[in-house]
């Protein structure tokens, strides 16, 4: 297990935070949670996080619009993002730019293991379908 | 002229009878009763002068000439009042005998038979056939023949019998000339007299054409009045022709400024440009109409739709028909958002129930006895049944709402099935079940279709399978049934679907009624949802099932050719 390393976690639901941070910090990661978009914009301008678990149904900022803005910017090259979604369509079409998208109801131990294994060097691939069935 | 100064006149000269010949004649004998009256008139006024400038003769010849004028005018008035009170025939005899009498008496006996006066005779003979009958010139000329072979008798002269002859053959020609005019004149009232029934008919039949033609047409405007909905025909060059009072309503414009307007001026100011575009298009064009299409109208919502009308001679025009959709449309929409707003509220707190129970399986609080973690494991699978239905309520939903898009994607049918397997060998093993999966070798690695919707098909269908089998194994076999389409077919041990119950499994909230499974609640929607979402896909579902041997669900779906999927 890798400790002290960062994952912020962008969710607006209180009980997905609150089941995704302790998957989390189970996994290893100091965790910290934002509930809005633009919240979650204002602290990546301070933080680099090894990991984001980013939700893409959001207030204020929508999720692809962040998703979209770690990836053009250098300084979140060995961040990885996990996104979580409801639709399967919009996860589809952010596939590319994530390194694993997960469809909710995303479970604890679907988080906890799959991050531990992200952060760990488990390169990103793309036929990775790890969405969980509804 | 003559006949405007005698126009006055008409009333008295014209005698009312029911003959017409007799009308004729009588009307002819006043107008010649007035003729005399003039000429007596002015002999009066002549003698009277003559009398007092003196050139006038003797005294008594004056006073007989007098006296003779105002007999004439005497008898002119007795006769005119006969003719109009009494019989016609009665004047007109009168009238010849003063006339015979005048020429007789008024000449010199030897001139009267013999002389100057004798064919004034032929007056009375042409105007008796005339005036009485045609046959009375005959009469009359028997008349005139003894009258003037008395006269010539007395004064001892032979009387003149060629003249008593040629007024013989005058009274023929008289007779033969008044009785041509009266078979015509009869000839022409008839004529007339046809003709004017023949209008009266005509009339008639028009007055009843009209009023029908009204009571049809107040008709046929009253069922269009009495329409809920607005109509509005519009003929070949777009103008409204024909508009009710509902459409006026609807479009708030009043009747005189829809009808003679085109749909463009109708709609200019009330709707957007894209919806007007589509509505005359929709209007011109009977190929690319649709049942009904539905736009903003102002503050509503219409729902139009068009026909073509055609009449005998061809296409007359086009009727718009709009509905107001207003109410609709706004519980359309409270729908919509109704379904959006649940899919989310009611999924996100069953998807933290399965967080949080899942947290304290995994024991992140501390370790579980193992009634603790079998009661968790009862908590998640209750809770996963019920998101299951949920999902199957909301599905159903959209699909019904027609909200339920497809998106054709090229996708590998190994991940499709390795998908399947990690989500239903848990259940498949809690149950003692083997959960079996075949591709077969000569089905393409790449498919194309919607592989979120296949997805959700096999999901429900190997989750049916496992619920209905205690014993035994469920297998998912993928084939190709034929070169056109490939195939998932799901195949169980369990209980079978009896034949009765195989037509309407697939209908909403039908299961089989049945002892054994009314311990596994559902939703009966499962099937519903597959057979729905398969056709969506432009696939077919077919059942083979015996009681006590098991079932098998084939799902049929058209090969679509990889590129083809890409570029759609």
């Amino acid at each position: 297990m890798i400790t002290n390393k960062l994952a912020l976690i962008i969710e607006d639901d209180f009980d997905a935070s609150m089941i995704f941070a302790t998957a989390l910090s189970k996994a290893g990661f100091e965790t910290e949670v934002v509930g809005d978009g633009a919240a979650a914009v204002t602290r990546l301008e301070t933080i680099t996080p090894a990991l984001i678990l980013l939700d893409l149904h959001l207030p204020r900022v929508v999720g692809t619009e962040i998703l979209a803005g770690i990836r053009a910017n250098e300084r979140f090259n060995n961040t990885r993002v996990i996104v979580t979604t409801a639709d399967s369509r919009m996860g589809e079409s952010v596939r590319a730019q994530a390194d694993l998208v997960l469809l909710k109801p995303t479970t604890f131990s679907q988080v906890r293991d799959l991050s531990a294994r992200l952060v760990q060097g488990v390169r990103k691939t793309p036929t990775a379908k790890l969405e969980n069935p509804s | 002229m003559l006949s405007s100064i005698a126009r006055p006149f008409q009333p008295l000269l014209t005698v009312r009878a029911t003959d017409p010949e007799d009308a004729r004649r009588r009307k002819l004998l006043n107008i010649l009763l007035v003729g005399v009256m003039i000429i007596t008139l002015i002999a009066l006024a002549v003698i009277s002068v003559s009398a007092l400038i003196g050139v006038a003769g003797e005294p008594w010849e004056v006073m007989l000439l007098f006296g003779m004028a105002v007999g004439a005018l005497v008898g002119v008035a007795v006769i005119f009042a006969i003719n109009r009170y009494r019989a016609g025939w009665i004047a007109s005899a009168l009238f010849l005998i003063l006339l015979t009498a005048v020429i007789t008496f008024g000449d010199d006996a030897r001139e009267v038979v013999a002389g100057r006066s004798l064919f004034m005779f032929a007056i009375p003979i042409t105007m008796a056939s005339v005036l009485i009958r045609p046959y009375a010139s005959f009469i009359m000329a028997g008349v005139t023949a003894v009258l003037i072979s008395a006269i010539a008798i007395s004064i001892n002269i032979i009387p003149n019998t060629p003249a008593i002859l040629s007024f013989v053959i005058l009274a023929l020609v008289a007779w033969l000339s008044a009785r041509s005019l009266e078979h015509a004149l009869n000839d022409l009232r008839v004529i007339n007299h046809e003709l004017d029934q023949r209008v009266a008919q005509r009339t008639q039949d028009l007055s009843e054409a009209l009023s029908r033609e009204q009571a049809e047409s107040g008709k046929n405007q009253a069922i269009l009045e009495s329409i809920a909905d607005g109509v509005i025909v519009f003929d070949n060059r777009g103008k409204a022709i024909v508009a009710n009072a509902s459409a006026a309503l609807l479009m708030g414009h009043s009747l005189d400024e829809i009808l003679h307007n085109d749909i463009q001026t109708l709609m200019a100011k009330d709707v957007d440009e894209a919806d007007r575009d589509i509505t005359i298009k929709l209007l011109r064009d009977e190929s690319q109409r649709t049942p009904s299409f539905k736009f903003r109208w102002r503050e509503k919502t219409l729902s139009v739709s068009f026909a073509t009308v055609r009449g005998a001679t061809g296409i007359i025009g086009n009727v718009m028909v709009c509905r107001d959709f207003t109410r609709e449309a706004e519980l359309d929409r409270m729908k919509s958002a109704f379904l959006s707003m649940t899919s989310h509220e009611l999924r996100t707190p069953l998807n933290a129930i399965l967080g949080y129970t899942d947290m304290l399986q995994e024991e992140v609080y501390g370790s579980l006895t193992s009634e603790q973690s079998g009661t968790l494991r009862r908590i998640t699978a209750n809770t996963s049944r019920m998101l299951g239905m949920v999902n199957n309520l909301l599905d159903q939903a959209q699909i019904e709402a027609g909200k339920l898009s497809i998106h054709v994607e090229p996708f590998a049918i190994e991940n499709l099935i390795d998908d399947l397997r990690s989500v239903t060998t848990v259940l498949a093993e809690n149950k003692g079940l083997e959960l079996t999966s075949t591709i077969e070798p000569d089905v393409p690695t790449m498919l194309a279709s919607d592989s979120q919707r296949l997805h959700q098909i096999l999901l429900n269908l190997v989750g049916n399978a496992v619920k209905f089998t205690q014993k035994g194994a469920v297998g998912v076999r993928v084939f190709l049934p034929d070169a056109n389409h490939w195939a998932l077919a799901v195949s169980d041990t369990g209980a079978g679907i009896p034949s009765e119950a195989q037509s309407y499994i697939f209908e909403p909230f039908r299961q089989v009624d049945d002892p054994i499974t009314r311990n596994n609640i559902g939703s009966g929607l499962g099937l519903s949802i597959v057979k729905q979402l398969t056709h969506l896909l432009g696939g077919d579902i077919h059942l083979e099932s015996q009681v006590g041997q098991g079932s098998t669900f084939t799902v049929i779906l058209p090969l679509v050719p990889i590129q083809e999927a890409e570029t759609a």
